[in-house]
């Protein structure tokens, strides 16, 4: 918080409503950088944060929880995983469970999933009271694009627009740099108006807003770009946001040790599933 | 070949639940009355599972039947036109793990409307757990904490259903008072067994295990419910060898 300087650090003063949206990057692509990890602890002000992470969209893939609990033990917080596919172990009641913390991670996946899912659990409700009451929303691809109007998902199998909750006015695309086939679609659908005017993210950079207002752009390297994206005479036009290169997170050498850690009975499951797509084409 | 709308609904039990009997499995290869059935299983209830996925490939090898799956959570790579393929298979299996999950999923990639034409053209529909509360019109979901919830399911058979019936008190209770307040009149079904209807009409009930046990639960007319046993088929043994199922972890959730 302390490093919200100026009209930046007044908004966030003023407004409780708090969304981190990642273009791509965090522990769950194994990125290395924890910077923006960090940061979604950062935002919530407080010393041990609690911090509950969502992975639907992925259908909850056991590698991201694994990586999550790997990642945010780095730092003194609380965490805790809200499954929508498998029962917990005490059967909780969702809403209070998410109001009660400070920060909701969401992971990146089938955007369309998600939000679908989420609707039938009453979950985009409890988001937007989280969100008002001061819960930061974290999230990066479908877990960022999800609290604009609308993003770019290939949710669908292609690159193609899809509504969010519209916690956020206007529109984000993900993946700039890593998944270019996304950037002629978000052109498109912005120049038809499918989706509002809004921002193109690299992997490893953030938009951070306080209420509607957009306080800062972030980015794990110097390289890396956040474009705002903007009908003019009918066709968009972009221009690149300046960035504040968020210094290295402290990550420690145990990490190393971490990353590659054993992924036990599932990574042996994917590799005989790959073993068994083979057989299955040979048999067709 | 020709053949009428059916569904087997299962309690719980064959591959996806870990059983180490294969006769549900069986049984339900049996109803294509195709030497080599095309069967494609639908993991959505518990995320696309990879480990889900593997034992469904490893339950329904290749050499009895033409398996595949569909990932909705990962469109971008697998089968390109979901409805088309649902169409062209024999058997459609779908596994457990949350139904209202599945539901909303379902919904959003238009697989609620593919499913009911696949019914309808004679693909066998079947499934255990979520799997099975899905084709309903109604159902008890124990999924979150407090009142269990009702879910509106598919509504391709319009009665109600609980699955793990004779095994979780809780659901068997909240299934009742669901009926006695409104709640159409439907089927409690336990592990092992499994309902098989043609049409919208009960066929038979069928059971692979000494335990199990099926129910027509409907309103008394005075607030209450009553229960009534239904009959069961014992499967025989195994008429196609196979390897037995693993242990499998998967939370039994509906």
């Amino acid at each position: 918080m302390s490093r919200m300087a100026g009209a930046a650090g007044r908004c966030l003063r003023e407004d409780p409503r708090r969304i981190l949206a990642m273009g791509g990057g965090g522990f769950t692509m194994n990125n290395r950088s924890g910077v923006l990890d960090r940061l979604v602890l950062e935002l919530t002000g407080r010393s041990v944060p609690r911090v509950c992470f969502l992975p639907t969209a992925s259908g909850d893939q056991r590698e991201q929880l694994m990586r999550f609990h790997e990642r945010f033990s780095l730092w003194p917080c609380e965490t805790s995983i809200l499954s929508l596919f498998h029962l917990q172990r005490d059967r909780l009641d969702p809403r209070e469970f998410l109001l009660s913390q400070d920060a909701i991670y969401v992971g990146g996946g089938s955007m369309r999933n998600m939000l679908a899912i989420w609707r039938e659990h009453r979950i985009d409700a409890v988001m937007r009271e989280a969100w008002e009451a001061g819960v930061v929303l974290a999230g990066l691809s479908a877990g960022a694009m999800c609290w604009f109007e609308g993003g770019i998902s290939l949710s669908g199998g292609r690159p193609e627009a899809v509504k969010g909750l519209g916690f956020l006015p206007g529109s984000l695309s993900v993946h700039r740099n890593s998944e270019p086939q996304r950037w002629p679609a978000y052109r498109r659908a912005i120049a038809d108006g499918q989706l509002p005017n809004g921002y193109a993210a690299d992997d490893g950079t953030a938009l951070v807003f306080a209420g509607l207002h957009l306080v800062e752009c972030v980015a794990s390297a110097p390289s890396q770009r956040i474009v705002r994206v903007e009908l003019e005479a009918g066709s968009p036009v972009q221009r690149s946001l300046p960035l504040r290169v968020l210094s290295p997170a402290e990550v420690p050498a145990s990490v190393d040790r971490l990353a590659p850690a054993p992924i036990d009975a599932e990574r042996v499951a994917v590799e005989e599933l790959r073993s068994v797509r083979v057989l299955r084409q040979r048999w067709e | 070949m020709r053949r009428p709308p059916q569904i087997v609904a299962f309690g719980g039990g064959g591959f996806s639940m870990g059983s180490e009997s294969t006769l549900l499995d069986d049984y339900v290869i049996g109803l294509t009355g195709v030497p080599r059935p095309r069967v494609c299983f639908l993991p959505t209830a518990s995320g696309d599972a990879d480990h889900y996925v593997v034992r469904f490939y490893r339950a329904f090898a290749a050499g009895r039947c033409e398996p595949s799956h569909i990932s909705l959570f990962r469109r971008e790579t697998g089968v390109a036109d979901p409805r088309a393929h649902l169409l062209s298979q024999d058997l459609i299996y779908v596994g457990g793990g949350s139904v209202v999950s599945l539901l909303g999923t379902w919904r959003a990639h238009g697989l609620d409307t593919a499913l009911r034409e696949a019914w309808q053209a004679g693909v066998v529909l079947c499934g255990g757990s979520a799997g099975s509360l899905c084709w309903f019109s109604e159902a008890v979901s124990g999924f979150h904490g407090g009142v269990p919830r009702k879910v509106t399911g598919l509504g391709l058979l319009p009665w109600s259903n609980a699955v793990h019936y004779g095994d979780e008190p809780a659901r068997r209770a909240a299934f009742q008072g669901a009926i006695a307040t409104g709640m159409a009149p439907g089927y409690g079904v336990s592990d092992g067994a499994a309902l098989r209807f043609v049409g919208v009409e009960l066929a038979e009930v069928v059971g692979s295990g000494p335990d199990s046990g099926a129910f027509f639960v409907s309103g008394d007319g005075h607030g209450g419910a009553t229960e009534r046993e239904l009959p069961i088929r014992k499967l025989d043994q195994c008429l196609f060898p196979t390897q037995g199922a693993d242990g499998g972890e998967e939370a039994v959730a509906a």
